[in-house]
């Protein structure tokens, strides 16, 4: 009888140790710098941050697809103008309110407003949001939209009355001064299943599992997540050896790669997440502007040896949209090294190969591309064109991306899409409304390609939505605005001897940021 | 005056070769010397003693990529597949080309502003050139280096003028605290009594009695602006790819520590052999010289 008590009091025990406990700190890492505020943040970091911190109305499935979320249910009118959302009532902020239908409104209406991030997604197609009752709220469309439940997975909902008690004025936005932004850059105001504790800028940022979200958590899941802001090789091997770094960013070198994989209880995940490297070439300075000359530096590259030596395990791009993202069109043309042509290309360009040095600017953050830019020099001085090879930081290149000026004449960046459709990559790409962002380098600005894209993209039928995907990728093709290098795939180094990390396991989320969910990764 | 003139030169003639049999006599000067002009050689015939001299340009090869020390690669390859022994032949040409120019550059406006400002103590002209010497001279020499190459675009040619722009007070000061004890001296009093012009005295009396402590420094600057430069190359604020400059390459390599450690270690042992050798020199010219002096 003693024993049966004190091994039943010895399992409250461990099991109260176990609650208690919960899952032990998930840190990451990852290039710099995140933005928290869902109405600016939309690049890899800050995609992952505002899964954590915020809800929205539908959720990716592994496919992609969308799953009923914050919204339990949804219809649309006949002519697919009109969206109707039905919210859950038992939905919390971090601060305790309910979340309504006038924080979905007011979310939207912010993100379309300052026009940064993915508003994209909405400007020029969203005509108004309103109001049905507390929890029910209504998109109207200025034009049918087919993959609007889809770009849904990047409105973030906001605390309404967090932001407008935290407004600063004057700002930019009318009576809305600031609506919030200095606020928002440092502090959440979500729902998500991490609430924020602490966000240094230009280190780290903090967050812990929050207590009160209306999906159970798995007590196995981290208590505290950290994103630490550094790609460097020594101090993430360093981590990693310490066990203070559960998962490592996708920007190590090969060589880092192989390292980490030797460590004991360290493995490397490798997925392909529908992400593309592109070198991106403005087409609105000389001498990229002419398609001649882009066209030589294609057929001059060196496709094979970047897949086979520099990111081993890629493979080379068939166009503008990876593969596995739903609408890319496999029999768009692929370049290839052939020297000859290249050289009959040039003869046909207004401009000779040495005209002008070509400066190529890669990221400072992803060690790995210094070797793709230095390929890519050695092959281009074998047409006798000169490149000038520069090291930049991501903060810069977004900066100098901003306007067609500054924009260098090829600039090399890893981009995915920002829903599981073609159309993302297309629109975020190519679109006239995406120039001035990093995404897109080439400045086409071209007016017959937007009316294009856009017809595509309001096309409710899928398959001929698909189809007019299909005729957008060969048209870009053409025009050859980029050289599509190739297909990433993206590896993490990870602590697999006690990490349970699904997307390792297979299980990859196709939309950016949704694999760094921490909620989905157990932690022993 | 003739004859202080001449008993002055036939004094350093003879306190040369004593200096230099000095020299010679010193082991550490010597491997310094030795030090020195092999870098030199290499450094003039890279093309030529380079096994693999293509690659010290737009040369890449990531089948061989970080490959370690072997009889085809001496110094192993780094991870663009680069002969690194080549590489570093190629890259003593821009640290010495570094030190060089930099030196050039500087000790002519350093020691014509410190002459002038010793010459002319007490006066305007020595207060302005002097307070416009201690405000460069408060300022940590690498820290503004690295302050003006931060502003403009990382390149060799704005690394060399960076540093350029923060060495010469070191001259003006030096030869200002010899211009204007040297003025009281009396052969300098019997050129001014015998009519002799601004620059005679300057430049024929002067500067000659300046030399020696001019020439030392040179070569113990020479090392320093060599390890300077690479300082600015390491951080990327110098040399730019696939330039072979050693602080580039002990940059790139860090990142691949311990694992590729040849990488930066050979790179690093090249810097530290060439600013090594200029350092053992001017001591042994700093002994050479201060024998004159006797």
């Amino acid at each position: 009888m003693k024993g049966k008590i004190v091994v039943v009091v010895g399992l409250v025990i461990l099991s109260i140790g176990l609650v208690a406990w919960g899952g032990g700190p998930l840190r990451a890492t990852f290039a710099w710098p995140t933005y928290i505020d869902p109405a600016v943040g939309s690049d890899f970091s800050s995609s992952s941050s505002l899964v954590n911190l915020y809800d929205s109305l539908v959720y990716p499935d592994a496919k992609g697809d969308p799953l009923p979320h914050v919204a339990t249910a949804w219809e649309t009118s006949d002519d697919t103008l009109i969206w109707t959302f039905h919210l859950r009532d038992d939905v919390t902020f971090h601060d305790g309110t309910p979340l309504t239908a006038e924080d979905v409104k007011y979310s939207m209406d912010r993100l379309t407003t300052i026009g940064e991030g993915y508003a994209f997604l909405f400007l020029g197609r969203l005509a108004s949001t309103d109001v049905i009752d507390d929890y029910t709220v209504q998109f109207n469309l200025a034009q049918p939209f087919g993959p609007f439940l889809s770009t849904l997975y990047r409105l973030y909902i906001l605390n309404k009355d967090v932001v407008e008690a935290n407004i600063e004025t004057p700002g930019p936005y009318g009576d809305k001064g600031d609506y919030g932004k200095g606020y928002l850059l440092v502090n959440d105001a979500g729902s998500g299943p991490y609430v924020l504790k602490e966000f240094r800028l230009e280190e780290e940022l903090v967050m812990t599992k929050n207590p009160n979200y209306w999906i159970p958590i798995d007590v196995d899941a981290p208590d505290e997540v950290r994103f630490i802001g550094t790609t460097e090789a020594a101090t993430v091997r360093t981590m990693m050896s310490r066990k203070e770094l559960e998962i490592a960013d996708q920007w190590q070198s090969q060589e880092a790669l192989v390292a980490l994989d030797a460590m004991e209880g360290v493995d490397i995940a490798a997925f392909s997440p529908g992400t593309a490297f592109y070198l991106m070439m403005n087409t609105r300075i000389p001498p990229t502007d002419d398609i001649h000359f882009r066209k030589a530096m294609a057929w001059a590259t060196d496709y094979a040896t970047v897949v086979e030596y520099i990111f081993p395990g890629a493979f080379q791009a068939c166009g503008p949209i990876p593969q596995n993202i739903p609408g890319a069109d496999p029999t768009v043309f692929q370049y290839y090294r052939d020297l000859d042509k290249a050289r009959e290309e040039l003869a046909l360009s207004k401009y000779s190969a040495d005209e002008y040095e070509i400066e190529f600017h890669w990221i400072a953050e992803v060690p790995d591309e210094e070797k793709v830019a230095l390929s890519f020099m050695s092959n281009m001085a074998d047409i006798g064109i000169n490149i000038k090879v520069v090291k930049v930081p991501w903060m810069s290149v977004v900066e100098e991306m901003g306007a067609v000026e500054t924009s260098p004449h090829i600039v090399s960046i890893f981009d995915s899409s920002h829903y599981p459709e073609a159309g993302s990559l297309l629109e975020s790409r190519y679109h006239s409304n995406s120039a001035p962002t990093w995404e897109q380098n080439e400045w086409l600005l071209d007016t017959g390609l937007d009316a294009m894209l856009e017809s595509a993209i309001n096309t409710v039928d899928c398959a001929e939505r698909f189809a007019k995907y299909a005729g957008l990728q060969h048209m870009i093709t053409a025009l050859c605005p980029t050289i599509f290098l190739f297909e990433q795939v993206e590896k993490h180094a990870y602590q697999s001897a006690y990490i349970d990390w699904p997307t390792a396991a297979g299980e990859v989320n196709p939309v950016m940021g949704y694999n760094l969910a921490a909620r989905f990764i157990k932690v022993d | 005056m003739n004859y202080s003139r001449n008993t002055l030169l036939k004094r350093r003639a003879e306190g040369f070769k004593k200096g230099w049999y000095k020299f010679s006599r010193n082991p550490v000067s010597v491997l310094g010397l030795f030090f020195v002009l092999t870098v030199s050689f290499l450094a003039i015939f890279a093309p030529y003693v380079s096994p693999y001299p293509t690659h010290a340009s737009r040369f890449v090869n990531f089948a061989e990529a970080g490959q370690p020390p072997s009889l085809k690669h001496l110094f192993g390859t780094d991870v663009f597949g680069r002969d690194i022994l080549s590489r570093v032949f190629f890259g003593f040409r821009y640290s010495l080309m570094m030190g060089v120019v930099v030196l050039s550059l500087v000790v002519i406006p350093g020691v014509v502003l410190g002459l002038v400002a010793g010459y002319y103590r007490g006066t305007w002209i020595d207060t302005v050139i002097m307070r416009t010497t201690d405000i460069f001279l408060a300022v940590p020499p690498l820290i503004l280096a690295l302050a003006i190459c931060s502003v403009l675009t990382p390149s060799v040619f704005n690394a060399m003028m960076a540093v350029s722009l923060m060495w010469w007070p070191w001259y003006t000061r030096l030869v200002y605290g010899l211009s204007s004890s040297l003025r009281t001296e009396f052969f300098v009093q019997a050129a001014e009594v015998t009519g002799a012009s601004r620059s005679h005295i300057l430049f024929r009396e002067i500067l000659p009695n300046c030399v020696s402590s001019i020439f030392t420094k040179m070569s113990l600057d020479m090392g320093w602006v060599i390890l300077i430069g690479s300082a600015l190359s390491f951080v990327g604020l110098g040399a730019q790819p696939p330039i072979p400059d050693l602080g580039t390459m002990v940059a790139d390599g860090a990142k691949y520590l311990p694992d590729q450690w040849w990488i930066t270690i050979f790179p690093a042992f090249a810097i530290m052999i060439t600013v090594l050798g200029f350092n053992l020199i001017g001591d042994g010219f700093r002994d050479l010289f201060a024998l004159e002096e006797v």
